[in-house]
């Protein structure tokens, strides 16, 4: 009861005006940045941190909540019409949404994308009212060893779910956590690596570092590839629609793909595109024609799009109530809050609780305004992929660099995010997967910090540290995962070598 | 071959990084000080660098990528530099319509009039938006 009058104060918080607006605006923007392909979420939100800098926080953040959950509507679009995914949780929808498209069936999958995305994405969000709270009060008990053991099994697990290389994941969020290092350490006061440079003493910026990695990135190889043309096939009025066999088949992946989705976004890691793999796995075990997957399969569009707009929800749990990011959109949404002085955790239910309702009463209404964006804006958004890339992207880049030089009005900024978009330009070609090297940046600080008060509270015994019942509970969870991991890559390596020699 | 080089110079980044570490106090696990974790991670960087480059030098299996335009990039690199060189002689205004046109060109978009125009009005635009919009200081 408490907390649907909790929930009911942020409706009418998220009602005003000018919260209503920084909502459709987030989820307006955030829908075209799923649309275009080149420019995925963290870079959007990164982008737009300097605009926000003038903004009542509550509004800010909850137009970076609109662009985050946003992006997911937009990424189907592209991945069904032009078998181009606009974002990396929208790959999977390529496989049978593009075969739908290639059917004539193309506005059904963007209508099933949209009302499984609107369904599941309120079955994330009501998840998220009635966990988070409680969540909030026992994470009161956690302390600097239980913080130390959620950040250490958080990267544990995040290196294994993101890229094809272990080895590669590991170096990246290695190099994040060095990169947090850079500049005034916070328990000391010492300014490390900053080879006299004041401007380093505040450290790399966490939205230069993205824009620079992400977007500079992103810009350098988009416009020296080779580009194809891309044709969008033209869409009838009836077309948009699914027919009744469609929708029928359609309703039961929906929701059970939203709980999955739930679920698994509560877990760190890139959950957007984790739960939409597991999703298509589990429709396909579930369906009864498993065969037609891949063929333009309406659950291959249904379950998967639901899963990922549920586990967007979820992730909004563990950043809310722990401050702690367990995705690189979460890691870029922390640093809108930071920037606007606001620390996310435990405490932020009780001390700014217009804040936190506010904006998950926003999530609801911004869920509404993207079905009535999407359903009859397709059209409309679908003519933005015709803008040549030779053109988009000399704009994004000054954009960026607009952005970039906005933050602490800094030339120096504008060569670093040159020297990060070099840096990301080079590991996309070879294989390093830059979120973990975002999460590292942001969780490696958490972790410093945790891991030398943990040090100092348990007067330097590591097996005190693990008689704690949460942490040790964590660490022990994070083992298990680890030994898992290791004995089934020993496995494989055994099969390998079974193999080489046979043949 | 690029993977190589990427991974060598995370490599050499990385002992250059511990080198710089150990010039920081390391501390005890009872009272850990600045050096302890930065120490740690370089230690780590390097072992981790040192496996990967090893791995990828056994390995027989090609990389595949889409092919790159290296000229274009250079030349994208050289406007990049010029744009930040110019930023604050010149001015945001000036330097960004000459930074757009030079891209739009170097993105092969044919004929001068649509390039001239595009730059003029997107470099106005962003002028105004951040200028008096948003009333953030631009040179």
């Amino acid at each position: 009861m408490d907390t649907l009058t909790m929930l009911l104060h942020g409706f009418s918080i998220s009602i005003i005006p000018t919260n209503l607006l920084a909502c459709t605006i987030g989820v307006l923007l955030g829908t075209l940045v799923g649309v275009l392909p080149g420019i995925d979420t963290i870079s959007a939100i990164a982008l737009l941190l300097p605009f926000s800098y003038n903004m009542d926080s509550t509004a800010a953040l909850i137009m970076f909540a609109g662009i985050y959950y946003g992006s997911k509507y937009g990424g189907s679009t592209t991945s069904i019409l032009m078998n181009v995914p606009g974002e990396a949780a929208s790959v999977v929808t390529c496989l049978d949404g593009y075969a739908m498209a290639q059917r004539g069936r193309g506005g059904a999958a963007l209508t099933v994308s949209a009302v499984g995305s609107f369904i599941a994405g309120t079955i994330g969000v009501i998840g998220l009212t009635l966990f988070a709270p409680p969540l909030a009060q026992s994470a009161l008990a956690f302390g600097p060893p239980e913080y130390f053991a959620i950040a250490l099994v958080g990267l544990i697990v995040l290196t294994k779910l993101t890229g094809t290389s272990t080895l590669k994941s590991i170096l990246m969020v290695t190099i994040g956590i060095i990169l947090g290092t850079v500049g005034l350490d916070s328990m000391s006061g010492i300014s490390r690596f900053t080879f006299g440079i004041d401007e380093l003493d505040r450290g790399f910026d966490l939205s230069l570092l993205a824009m620079g990695i992400f977007g500079i990135g992103e810009i350098l190889t988009v416009m020296t590839e080779s580009n194809t043309a891309s044709k969008v096939p033209a869409l009838r009025f009836r077309d948009l629609y699914p027919t009744r066999e469609e929708s029928k088949r359609s309703v039961v992946p929906i929701f059970r793909s939203g709980i999955l989705g739930f679920l698994i976004g509560l877990l760190p890691g890139p959950s957007g595109t984790t739960s939409s793999f597991a999703s298509y796995a589990l429709e396909k075990y579930c369906s009864k024609n498993p065969a037609e997957f891949g063929h333009g399969a309406i659950e291959g569009v249904a379950g998967p799009e639901s899963a990922n707009n549920s586990a967007n929800s979820a992730t909004m749990i563990p950043l809310l109530t722990l401050g702690i990011p367990f995705c690189g959109g979460t890691a870029i949404l922390l640093s809108g809050f930071m920037i606007h002085g606001i620390i996310p955790g435990p405490a932020l239910i009780t001390q700014q609780p217009d804040l936190f309702w506010g904006l998950i009463a926003s999530m609801y209404v911004g869920n509404i305004l993207l079905l009535i964006i999407n359903l009859p804006l397709i059209g409309i958004f679908v003519q933005l992929l015709k803008t040549p890339i030779h053109i988009l992207m000399p704009l994004v880049a000054v954009l960026t660099l607009t952005g970039a030089y906005t933050i602490n009005n800094s030339v120096l900024d504008l060569t670093w995010i040159v020297f990060f978009g070099i840096m990301g330009f080079f590991l996309r070609r070879t294989g390093f997967e830059p979120a973990p090297l975002i999460i590292g940046i942001v969780i490696g600080p958490e972790l410093e910090q945790g891991l030398i008060q943990s040090l100092i509270i348990c007067n330097g015994s590591l097996t005190e540290l693990l008689t704690r019942p949460i942490a040790g509970t964590i660490l022990a969870i994070g083992s298990v995962f680890m030994l898992y991991h290791i004995i089934h890559w020993l496995i494989n390596l055994k099969h390998r070598q079974k193999e080489t020699i046979s043949s | 071959m690029t993977e190589k080089i990427v991974t060598s110079f995370f490599l050499l980044t990385s002992f250059g990084y511990l080198y710089l570490a150990n010039q920081l106090t390391f501390g005890t696990l009872q009272s850990p000080r600045s050096g302890f974790l930065p120490i740690l991670a370089g230690i780590t960087a390097v072992l981790i660098s040192l496996l990967l480059l090893a791995k990828q030098v056994r390995s027989k299996k090609p990389v595949t990528n889409n092919k790159i335009d290296w000229t274009k990039f250079s030349f994208i690199l050289i406007g990049l530099l010029f744009y930040i060189t110019l930023f604050n002689i010149i001015g945001y205004l000036a330097a960004t319509f000459i930074f757009l046109l030079y891209l739009f060109k170097i993105s092969d978009t044919t004929g001068w009039r649509l390039p001239l125009l595009l730059s003029a009005a997107s470099s106005a635009f962003f002028y105004l938006l951040f200028k008096y919009y948003l009333a953030v200081t631009l040179p």
